[in-house]
């Protein structure tokens, strides 16, 4: 393991071949209060904060089964070290999806996109993997193995662990099984495109889509040097552009196409339509793997979806060069920049996007940095309110705190 | 007192202690140190519209009723949020958006009269949650009184709030973490518009068979509720729809969003159910005649009323593929023991609500009763689902849980509610078979009404 580790103080890695592999190896670990690091395709292990303590790499890597697919119930049961590509095929073969744009598919596996809770542009239309997992099995931090929900679409006996550990990090449990709902797959996919010249313009435009007619499935807001590959052949020219997806039978994505250019008229902004396959495929793919991209530091900032564009601003004076993926439906904003802006690291976060973002009702944290310090706060912002309890969740999940110790801010 | 001996299950029945009405957070807060103080459980209350006893004073104590706090605190269209405070009733939400283009999406069929500080304890359903999810797709956060009396903010109106997802595991935990006194909700557009059917069936086989045929064929409508004969006739007493009464069963399949899109889906479905042997499929004419039909649909328990003097509705949940053989199954089991039942639910979710009517005063029926829908219930778990879809465990399903779930499994929701609630003085003796509070004995709350 030579790129994996490389992040991560690991001595020594396994590849246990079944949950109760998993169990055992937590149950060892928690004996002898060994660190553990769970590793999926390793494409986000730097994500939080760097942990010092040395320990034990479990690659999930050989937990790779499809267990059970009855996609006329449109659920789907899978072990977690599948990777989402495999994962995404399985599902096509039968018309079906998981619509969560993750970048790095070939290698990225479902139980690490799971442990930090990634979805990509077309949550706006989709909602966020959260609202599709239904049944779960994992195996906690004293190698006990558990499983919440179930294999039907709707159930509430029991605690909600599925949610719980969405998002976990892999700082409560394992995950070795997963089971999912299933969307069938669109008809079509097309774009709507339009350059836009400042901010505010971009604010008016995203004000309309939020009481539009349509019903898009994406509403980014892109701007940087990043985009500047495919601006000429996908998009047109400009720095802010606003992208919006639509989705669904053909029928539908042709009147929509009518009807946004009826409804940006009066905002003097006429749409550019991307259709051909090709074309669109190629766009989603970019918008997926932005995130991504080269970068010295890259943030997540979430806010309320009407302040997007202004925490755009926030970034772009903070460094105009920085490359931005504003998820502007959802109020999240992702931002590469070149360089550390000036100040470096705890100025850039501590100091102006934290309080800029709280400020629009929310936060921001680091997804990468290659330099600078990476403290508690700069991170992962000051602890909410409820942090007390989630440290209460974490010792009862994980007494010994091995699982990931370090990389959240316990 | 006696309204707070039950909720809306009404087979076992204490008379809590104290009943107070709080109206703000920090009386909530002070209720719970005051319990804390005198080691009595506390148990919150909504509409008390639970079927699976959430509300049962198990050990008595007090009882916190939340529906004095009822404001909508706001509701912001832009950010497509609204904050209430528990009491709110669902139905109200909608109503106040009415006009705006929003809606408030979950709508169990108690709608009417359930709060939403309550929705979020059960994790509520409804017709709609096929297409968009049940409560806790909704719910983006909350601030809630803990165990311990303190005050304390969970996520909130903008999404991916850094750190554990703890709104998603309050929704669902039927009292027993922390008690809900204000709530951040999603708020949903209006779809363009409608297209609501009525497939008519010669059998209730072939009903059900169209279901699966509609999902199989990636059509997820907004809704597809089935009702079998049973159900039928007490709707047609009591409404006058003009549902043909020699039916086996009818589909009530409702699809929405894009008018442009409706038209084909709805042809599609209307062949679908041919192709599985429907007699005839209708079309609501206009919003009057679709309006009535959900009046139907979600009055069908009250209409019920009319058929028997008791009745149990039971909430269980197959795999979609499985509801032909579970119905099968269902009145076999209701022959067996000579109970009859009827069915009304949310067929495309598989989420089945058998309804077992009785006589209350009878106590062998309610011995049958009992052993009926335990039956049912066990067939639904050895057809890989669940014993509930949309109602909770409660103390109605404890037993259940064991028969669901591995003593590991157990063990570690146990463990978390000692993180949010560690003497257990928060609705204990709920939901989990082992949920014992430390100083409190542990033992089933006593059967009694009829049994
Ligand atoms: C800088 C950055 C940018 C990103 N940008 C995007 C983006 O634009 N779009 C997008 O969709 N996603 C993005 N992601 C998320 C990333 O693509 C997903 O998290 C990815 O799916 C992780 O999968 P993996 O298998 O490579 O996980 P890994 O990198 O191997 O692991 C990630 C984390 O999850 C834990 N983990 C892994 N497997 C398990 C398991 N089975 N049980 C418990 N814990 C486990 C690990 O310990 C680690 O903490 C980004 C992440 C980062 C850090
Ligand atoms: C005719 C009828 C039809 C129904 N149809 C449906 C349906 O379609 N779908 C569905 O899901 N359910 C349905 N139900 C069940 C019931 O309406 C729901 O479970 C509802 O969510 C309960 O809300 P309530 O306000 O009545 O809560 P209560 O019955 O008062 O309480 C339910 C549980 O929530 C807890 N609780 C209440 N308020 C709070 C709070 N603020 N904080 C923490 N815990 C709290 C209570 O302790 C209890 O455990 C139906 C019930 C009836 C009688």
């Amino acid at each position: 393991m030579s790129a994996v580790s490389d992040s991560l103080p690991i001595t020594e890695t396994a590849t246990p071949e079944t949950q109760a592999d998993v169990a055992q190896a937590l149950r060892d670990a928690y004996a002898a209060r060994r660190a553990v690091y769970p590793l999926g395709g390793g494409t986000s292990l730097d994500y939080g904060l760097a942990p010092k303590q040395p320990g034990l790499g479990l690659s999930l890597g050989a937990l790779q089964r499809v267990i059970d697919y009855p996609s006329r119930d449109l659920t789907i049961t899978v072990e977690a070290g599948i990777t989402i590509a495999e994962l995404t095929a399985a599902m096509a073969a039968e018309g079906q999806q998981l619509p969560i744009d993750l970048p790095h598919a070939q290698v990225a596996t479902l139980g690490g996109a799971i442990a930090t809770n990634w979805s990509g542009a077309r949550r706006y239309g989709y909602g966020t993997l959260r609202d599709y997992i239904i049944g779960i099995s994992a195996v906690d931090g004293r190698g006990t193995p558990f499983k919440a929900g179930g294999r039907v679409v709707k159930n509430v006996a029991g605690y909600d662990f599925c949610k719980l550990l969405t998002g976990s990090l892999g700082t409560l449990s394992v995950i070795t099984q997963v089971t999912l709902k299933a969307k069938p797959r669109p008809q079509r996919s097309a774009f709507a495109v339009a350059a836009v010249n400042n901010l505010a313009a971009a604010s008016a435009l995203l004000d309309a889509l939020a009481s539009s007619a349509t019903t898009p499935v994406a509403i980014e807001l892109i701007a940087g040097i990043a985009w500047s590959d495919i601006s000429g052949e996908l998009l047109p020219a400009g720095d802010l552009r606003i992208v919006v997806g639509l989705e669904g039978t053909a029928a539908e994505v042709d009147w929509m196409r009518e009807q946004l250019a009826r409804e940006w008229q009066p905002l003097g902004q006429s749409p550019e339509f991307i259709t051909a396959d090709l074309q669109v495929s190629a766009l989603w793919t970019a918008l997926n793997d932005f995130s991504s991209g080269p970068s010295e530091l890259t943030v997540k900032i979430n806010v309320l979806p009407s302040r997007a564009a202004e925490l755009v601003g926030v970034v772009r004076e903070l460094d105009a060069t920085a490359s931005i993926q504003a998820h502007a439906g959802n109020g999240i904003v992702l931002a590469r920049f070149n360089e550390l802006p000036p100040g470096g690291m705890l100025a850039t976060m501590v100091k102006r996007l934290q309080p800029a973002a709280r400020a629009a009702g929310g936060s921001a944290v680091i997804l990468s940095a290659n330099s600078g310090e990476r403290t508690a706060q700069a991170v992962w912002g000051s602890p909410a309110a409820d942090w007390p309890l989630m440290r209460a969740v974490k010792k009862q999940f994980d007494p010994h705190n091995i699982l990931n110790p370090g990389r959240f801010v316990y | 007192m006696l309204v707070y001996e039950c909720d809306g299950f009404v087979i076992e029945k204490n008379c809590p202690d104290v009943v107070v009405f709080p109206r703000t957070a920090q009386q909530v807060a002070a209720i719970v140190q005051l319990g804390n103080e005198y080691d009595v459980p506390v148990l919150p209350r909504g509409a008390g519209t639970s079927l699976a006893g959430g509300c049962l004073p198990v050990g008595g104590g007090i009882m916190v009723v939340l529906t004095r706090m009822k404001r909508i605190v706001e509701i912001n269209l832009r950010d497509r949020y609204a904050v209430v405070e528990p009491g709110v009733v669902n139905i109200w939400l909608t109503k106040a958006l009415a006009g705006a283009g929003f809606h408030y999406a979950p709508d169990p069929s108690s709608q009417g009269a359930c709060t939403i500080g309550g929705n979020l304890a059960t994790n509520s359903g409804g017709p709609h949650t096929l297409k968009y999810g049940v409560t806790v797709n909704h719910v983006l956060g909350l601030e809630a009184v803990l165990a311990d009396g303190s005050i304390v903010e969970i996520g909130g109106p903008a999404e991916d709030s850094p750190g554990l997802d703890l709104t998603g595991v309050m929704v669902g935990s039927e009292g027993t973490l922390a008690i809900a006194t204000k709530i951040w909700v999603r708020i949903t557009r209006d779809p363009q518009g409608y297209r609501t059917l009525l497939g008519i069936f010669e059998s209730v086989d072939d009903a059900t068979n169209a279901i699966s045929a509609i999902i199989g064929a990636g059509i997820v409508p907004a809704a597809l509720e089935m009702m079998d004969q049973g159900i039928l006739v007490a709707l047609e007493e009591a409404f006058q729809f003009g549902f043909p009464l020699d039916a086996q069963a009818i589909l009530l399949i409702e699809v929405d969003g894009l008018e442009a899109g409706l038209d084909a889906q709805r042809d599609q479905i209307i062949e679908l159910c041919q192709r599985s042997g429907a007699r005839e499929v209708r079309q609501a004419r206009d919003a009057a005649e679709r309006q009535k039909l959900w009046k139907c649909r979600k009055q069908a328990f009250g209409a019920v009323g009319r058929l028997s003097p008791s009745y149990c509705t039971q909430d269980g949940v197959v795999p979609r593929t499985k509801l032909p053989h579970m119905l099968r199954r269902i009145y076999q089991i209701g022959e067996k023991h000579d109970i009859k039942v009827v069915n009304v639910f949310h067929a495309g979710d598989g989420n089945l609500h058998p309804i077992l009517l009785f006589d209350e005063r009878d106590a062998a029926q309610v011995k049958r009763v009992l052993k009926a829908s335990e039956e049912i219930l066990d067939e639904c778990i050895a057809c890989g689902g669940s014993v509930t879809g949309e109602h909770g465990i409660g103390v109605e399903k404890i037993e259940f849980m064991s028969k669901l779930f591995a003593p590991e499994d157990l063990e570690v929701m146990e463990r978390l509610r000692l993180a949010f609630n560690p003497a257990g003085r928060l609705s204990p003796h709920k939901m989990l078979p082992t949920a014992g509070a430390c100083g409190m004995e542990q033992h089933h709350p006593g059967r009694r009404a009829a049994v």
